[in-house]
């Protein structure tokens, strides 16, 4: 009895949340993206990346993404998206756990991030917080000495669209400190420039560019790395 | 008639920010490339050094001291901290080498007044490069009281190797392709040379373990997983920085990264630290006295 309860308790809140339409109409989908990258640490390297998109509910959707690089690097990362429909544009809860395995370095980074998002057509901004562990492949699970906890970061994520999200073309605009693959720390801002084209109903052509620069904020600033991405989409 | 003001009184803060001499921050630095790069600050410092030769310091023991300090923001009118360091260094009997870890100076003019103080010092003094010294385009300045960024030495008693340091610039937040490279060449050379332990000392700290950082920022997270697993590959014992004016201590895959205080007068409950170097290895602050 006890046991049922608490599961109503919890699938309650889901059930309710479901019963109203949500902002936008996003579908399940797979993403395929190449990437091509340099930065001054890891040099000329390609990345395959993989995307799946899964709304659970108007209310719910989940994200699950891969990145292989050849540059030994291996990361993946699952979101979950609580999302609210406001008379204007669209509140959201972002949770993101990521992974990464930097095998080159024998070292796994390990973020996981909470924070509040709000988007509407040309615009979405989000605001929150990160924890990081460094942790050493080489673990002696008697000593502290082989893992690195960084308890506090800020998350921000500032988009501009030109177009609204429905739009079958895009070009947007973001300043942010986090992407799909990476989370850096809060005077990391990374710069990019993203578009999509709708071939067809279930096709998208996607394509990014991104600039990572070094020593903003109280340092020297200097180019540090880029990358381009394309890819397709397919829409279910 | 109010956006005017306020468009005036913002150009006015910003321009006094870039152009004022007693300025702390260079904001065009902090967010665009300001004069010399790494990688041509590495070629000159390399080109310098090759002119020089290796250093070797024989200690005459096998026990000696090392005193650190770092970021001391000296201006004309405000270096008591750095004078109360060097006075201190001095003082000291035992054989002794002393580091700055950079951000000696604040704002313009300043290098004649941090050069004659550190000129006071009666042994081995040596200077790793901080954003602050090569702020409003200063490299070519520091470059000629200080002659290079990157670098290294190693201390002896008689024959007898005791310990490597290496400087490294990381003014910019990374250490750029060439000087990456040297320092993979360096350690993979020098670890095979039977010193006691190495240590390698810069300005830019790699973790951001609190909110003592403030608004420092770090290197890129790729160099941060690079950098580490380099050092634990050629047993590193020591990396000493500053940058954030805070103290903290970390040890990630058995380097021990040591972050000071600062030294600048006009902060409080500020320390440098010595080192005694030997079989074991031990570090203690000082705080500084109400000067």
């Amino acid at each position: 009895m006890r046991n049922t309860i608490l599961l109503f308790a919890l699938l309650c809140p889901l059930w309710l949340m479901a019963a109203n339409p949500g902002f936008g109409d996003r579908r399940y989908s797979v993403t395929f993206l190449g990437e091509y990258s340099y930065n001054k640490t890891w040099g000329h390297h390609g990345n395959f990346d993989l995307q799946a998109l899964m709304p659970i509910n108007q209310h719910f959707e989940m994200e699950a993404k891969f990145q292989f690089s050849t540059a030994n690097v291996y990361t993946g990362a699952v979101q979950l998206r609580p999302k609210f429909q406001l008379p204007v544009g669209e509140l959201f809860v972002e949770t993101d756990i990521m992974y990464r395995a930097v095998v080159r370095n024998q070292l796994g980074d390990m973020t996981a991030a909470l924070g509040v998002g709000y988007r509407m057509d040309y615009v979405s901004v989000t605001l929150g917080v990160f924890s990081r562990i460094l942790d050493d492949y080489q673990r002696s699970w008697h000593s502290n000495e082989n893992y690195v906890v960084e308890p506090f970061n800020l998350l921000y994520r500032l988009e501009v669209f030109c177009r609204p999200q429905n739009n079958p073309w895009n070009l947007s605009f973001m300043f942010s400190n986090v992407d799909d693959y990476q989370m850096e720390r809060m005077w990391q801002p990374l710069f990019s420039i993203g578009a999509w084209y709708d071939i067809n109903e279930h096709w998208r052509l996607n394509f990014a560019a991104q600039c990572k620069p070094t020593g903003m904020f109280h340092l020297d600033a200097t180019f540090y790395g880029a990358t381009g991405r394309v890819g397709f989409t397919y829409k279910f | 008639m109010t956006k005017k003001i306020l468009y005036i009184a913002l150009s006015a803060l910003v321009f006094m920010a870039c152009a004022n001499e007693d300025s702390t921050l260079d904001m065009k630095g902090m967010f665009s490339p300001n004069g010399e790069t790494v990688q041509v600050r590495f070629a000159q410092s390399m080109a310098y050094n090759d002119t020089v030769g290796e250093i070797h310091l024989d200690m005459h023991a096998d026990d000696y001291v090392i005193y650190v300090c770092t970021d001391s923001h000296i201006t004309r009118k405000s270096h008591k901290l750095l004078d109360y360091f060097i006075d201190q260094y001095n003082a000291a009997s035992t054989p002794k080498l002393a580091l700055h870890l950079g951000d000696h100076i604040d704002g313009q003019k300043n290098y004649p007044c941090v050069d004659s103080i550190l000129n006071l010092a009666n042994d081995h003094l040596f200077n790793a490069l901080g954003n602050h010294d090569i702020y409003f385009k200063q490299w070519p300045i520091y470059r000629s009281y200080f002659h290079t960024s990157a670098y290294w030495f190693d201390t002896n008693n008689g024959n007898k190797k005791l310990d490597l340091f290496i400087c490294l610039d990381s003014a910019e937040g990374s250490l750029g392709v060439d000087q990456t490279n040297w320092l993979k060449k360096l350690l993979e050379a020098k670890s095979q040379e039977g010193y006691r332990r190495i240590i390698v000392f810069t300005h830019t700290h790699l973790w951001k373990l609190d909110g003592s950082q403030g608004h420092t920022s770090n290197m890129a997270l790729e160099e941060t997983y690079e950098l580490t697993s380099l050092l634990a590959q050629y047993n590193v014992e020591f990396v000493w920085c500053g940058h954030q004016h805070a103290r903290q201590s970390v040890i990630f895959k058995g380097v021990n990264y040591l972050v000071l205080d600062s030294s600048k007068d006009s902060e409080e409950g500020q320390a440098y630290i010595t080192v005694e170097m030997g079989e074991n290895c031990f570090y203690h602050y000082h705080n500084y006295p109400k000067l």
